[in-house]
C-alpha cells in the first residue's frame, strides 16, 4: 500500500489539530487539539518506519505516546483547577494577568 | 563499565533525591529540613561533578545500552554545574520566601530537582528524542511549578498560557524530529551531521524544515520576539522563586541544547539561517525594549528586560554561523552574567516580597535607600551589570558579544544592541533613581542577616569581582580565564 495516503492522513490531522488549537476556546478542545497534533506525528514516524524498513520509528512513537501520558495528567489537573476558581472553562475568561494584577 | 557508572552518578544522584523527596514530601518533616536535603543532595552531585571534571575524554554514557544518545564531554560538565548552582542558590536565597507562603509543601523541592534532572538530559542529550525527553522533563515539571499557588486564580492562569503554548511547539519539534528522520532514517546527532555533509544544500529540502520546526521550538523556549507572548505573562504569574528559576536556570538549559545543535548538527545548513535569525534578533531587541519601557510592574519589568537579554544572546548565536570563534564562548559567558544578575535581582525582589505581601511596582521602591541601604547598594550593582555598565560583569559580557558580532561582519546588529544597551540605561536606572531621589518617611531598617541575604551580597561581590577584578586579584582566574575554559569546551563538541 502506498505511504502517501498515510502522509495525507497525518497532515490533515496535524492541520486540524493546529486550526482546533488557534480557534477554539474551550480549555477541554484545546487539550484534544495539541493531542491529536502529537498523535499524528506519531501516525507520521511509525508511517516512516515502515517506509523505511527500520524499527526505530516506531519506538518514537511509543514514547510519544508516554510524553502525551504525563502531559494529560499536568494538563487535567490544571483544568479541574481552573474550573474550580470560575466554574468556566471559557479560557478567554482567564484575563486577570495585566499589569493591574498586584496582589501575590 | 564501572567507571561510566561513576561518569553517571551527578545525574543519578540528582534523580534519585528527586523521587526520594517527592516520598517525603508528605511526611512530617518540616519544609526547612527539606530545604536543607535538596542542597545536600544537589551539592553532593557538584562536588562530584567538580572531581569528575576534565577527567574523561568525550564519551558516550553506556553506549552499548542506550547506544549514542548520551554524551559525556567538557560541554556538558560546565552546562550542569551552571544547572545544579542555579537550583541550590534558588533554593537557598528563596528561604525566607516560602516560609512566608503558607502555600509552599514538600513537592516544590521534588519538582525542582525533576527539572534540573530535565535539563542535564538536555544538556548531554546527543539525539532528537533524548532531547525532546529532556525538554519536556524540565518543562512539566516548570508548568507544574509555575502554578504553584493553587488557590491564585493568575498563577494558574499563567500556567495555562504557559502550557497550551508549550506543548503545542512541543508538538512542532516533534513533526521537526518525525521530516528529519523521515529524510535521514535515524535520530542520531552524528548521522545527521554526516548526512548533511554529504549532501547538496538543493537536495534536502525535508531535512531543512525540519531543522527549522526544531528551531522554531527553541525560539520560543528562550522567548524570542514573534514568540514572546507568555514570557511577561507567565513570569509576573509565578511565584518569584519560579520566576528566578525560569529566568536563570532553564534560560540557560536551552541555550545548551541550542548551542549543541548549532555546533554540531546544523553547522553546515546555517547559511540557510543567517538572515532569518538576523531578522528574529532586531525584532527581539526592539520589541523587548519596548515592552520594558512600558511596564511599572518592577517582576514584569525584569521579564521584558530578559527578552532584551535574550536578544543580546540572539547577536552572538547568529554569529557563530557566520564564523566568528569568539561567537560561543561569549554566550557561555554572557549566561553566566546574566544568570548572576538576575539571581541577584530577583532575590532581592523575593526578599521584599517575603516581607509585604504584593507585587512591587517602581512607585514602591521609593525612598529604598533610607529604608535599607544596603540592599539598595546591591540592587543598584544589579540593574547596572543588566545594563551593561563597566566594571560590572554584565559590561564584559556585553563586550565579548558585540565582539564577536563585529568579528563575523555584522556591524548593524552590534550597533543595534548598543542602541538597546542604552535604551535599557532608561528602565534600569529608573529603578536606581526611585530608590536614591526620593525621601522615605520609614526609619532606617537594620540589614538582615540570613542565609538568602548573605548570598546576595557574595553575589554581587561576584558580579564585580567579575567585571574588574581579572586585572585587581593576580593568580585567581577571572573572566579571561572562563572564556579560555569555555573556548576549550566548545571545540571538545563533536
Amino acid at each position: 500500500m502506498s505511504p502517501n495516503a498515510f502522509y495525507l492522513l497525518a497532515s490533515l490531522l496535524f492541520s486540524i489539530g493546529l486550526v482546533g488549537l488557534v480557534s477554539r476556546k474551550n480549555l477541554f478542545v484545546l487539550y484534544m487539539s495539541i493531542e491529536l497534533m502529537l498523535s499524528a506525528v506519531s501516525l507520521l514516524l511509525a508511517t516512516l518506519s515502515k517506509v523505511l524498513g527500520e524499527a526505530g520509528g516506531s519506538v518514537i512513537s511509543l514514547l510519544i505516546i508516554g510524553v502525551i501520558a504525563s502531559e494529560a495528567a499536568v494538563f487535567l489537573a490544571m483544568i479541574i483547577n481552573l474550573y474550580r476558581s470560575k466554574k468556566t472553562l471559557d479560557s478567554d475568561r482567564f484575563n486577570a494577568l495585566r499589569e493591574g494584577a498586584r496582589n501575590d | 563499565m564501572m567507571m561510566q557508572f561513576i561518569y553517571a552518578l551527578p545525574m543519578a544522584i540528582v534523580v534519585l533525591g528527586a523521587i526520594l523527596l517527592m516520598l517525603l514530601s508528605n511526611s512530617k518533616i518540616t519544609l526547612n529540613r527539606l530545604n536543607l536535603i535538596s542542597v545536600a543532595i544537589l551539592t553532593l552531585s557538584l562536588i562530584l561533578q567538580f572531581v569528575l571534571f576534565g577527567e574523561k575524554e568525550s564519551t558516550y554514557l553506556f553506549s552499548s545500552i542506550f547506544g549514542n544518545t548520551f554524551i559525556l564531554d567538557d560541554f556538558s560538565a560546565i552546562f550542569d554545574v551552571m544547572f545544579t548552582l542555579g537550583a541550590i542558590l534558588t533554593l537557598l536565597i528563596n528561604n525566607d520566601y516560602f516560609k512566608s507562603r503558607e502555600y509552599f509543601a514538600g513537592e516544590y523541592f521534588s519538582l525542582i530537582l525533576f527539572s534540573v534532572f530535565g535539563m542535564m538530559i538536555l544538556a548531554h542529550a546527543h539525539e532528537l528524542v533524548t532531547t525532546f525527553i529532556g525538554l519536556e522533563i524540565a518543562s512539566l515539571s516548570i508548568y507544574a511549578l509555575v502554578a504553584y499557588h493553587k488557590t491564585r486564580t493568575i498563577s494558574t492562569e499563567a500556567m495555562m498560557k504557559y502550557i497550551v503554548l508549550g506543548s503545542m511547539t512541543g508538538a512542532f519539534y516533534m513533526l521537526g524530529t518525525a521530516l528529519i528522520y523521515g529524510a535521514v532514517g535515524s535520530t542520531s546527532f552524528t548521522e545527521i551531521a554526516a548526512y548533511i555533509h554529504s549532501h547538496d544544500l538543493s537536495n534536502i529540502t525535508v531535512l531543512i524544515v525540519g531543522a527549522s520546526f526544531i528551531m522554531i521550538t527553541i525560539m520560543f523556549k528562550i522567548g524570542a520576539v514573534p514568540l514572546h507572548a507568555w514570557v511577561l505573562d507567565v513570569y509576573h504569574g509565578a511565584p518569584y522563586p519560579i520566576t528566578m528559576f525560569m529566568a536563570s536556570t532553564f534560560k540557560i538549559g536551552i541555550f545548551a541544547v541550542a548551542l549543541r545543535l548549532y555546533l554540531v548538527m546544523f553547522a553546515p545548513i546555517n547559511s540557510f539561517w543567517s538572515e532569518i535569525l538576523q531578522v528574529i534578533t532586531i525584532l527581539t531587541l526592539l520589541g523587548g525594549s519596548w515592552l520594558a519601557i512600558n511596564q511599572t510592574l518592577v517582576k514584569r519589568m525584569l521579564a521584558s528586560s530578559s527578552i532584551v537579554h535574550t536578544g543580546y544572546l540572539l547577536i552572538a548565536i547568529s554569529s557563530i554561523g557566520l564564523g566568528s570563534d569568539l561567537a560561543a564562548p561569549a554566550v557561555m559567558f554572557y549566561l553566566i552574567a546574566y544568570f548572576l544578575s538576575s539571581v541577584g535581582s530577583f532575590g532581592i525582589l523575593s526578599f521584599i516580597a517575603s516581607k509585604k505581601k504584593k507585587q512591587m511596582t517602581y512607585d514602591d521602591f521609593k525612598g529604598f535607600a533610607q529604608r535599607r541601604p544596603y540592599m539598595a547598594i546591591m540592587m543598584s550593582i544589579f540593574m547596572l551589570s543588566l545594563a551593561g555598565f563597566p566594571s560590572t560583569i554584565g559590561f564584559l559580557g556585553k563586550f565579548y558579544i558585540f565582539t564577536a558580532a563585529i568579528e563575523s561582519g555584522q556591524i548593524l546588529l552590534a550597533g543595534l544592541g548598543i542602541a538597546t544597551a542604552f535604551i535599557s540605561v532608561y528602565y534600569y536606572f529608573k529603578l536606581i533613581a526611585m530608590m536614591y531621589f526620593y525621601e522615605s518617611d520609614e526609619t532606617q531598617k537594620k540589614f538582615p542577616v540570613g542565609i538568602s541575604t548573605v548570598l546576595i551580597v557574595i553575589i554581587s561581590l561576584i558580579v564585580i569581582w567579575g567585571g574588574i577584578g581579572t586585572s585587581l586579584i593576580p593568580f585567581v582566574p577571572g573572566a579571561d580565564g572562563f572564556m579560555n575554559f569555555a573556548s576549550q569546551a566548545i571545540s571538545s563538541l563533536k
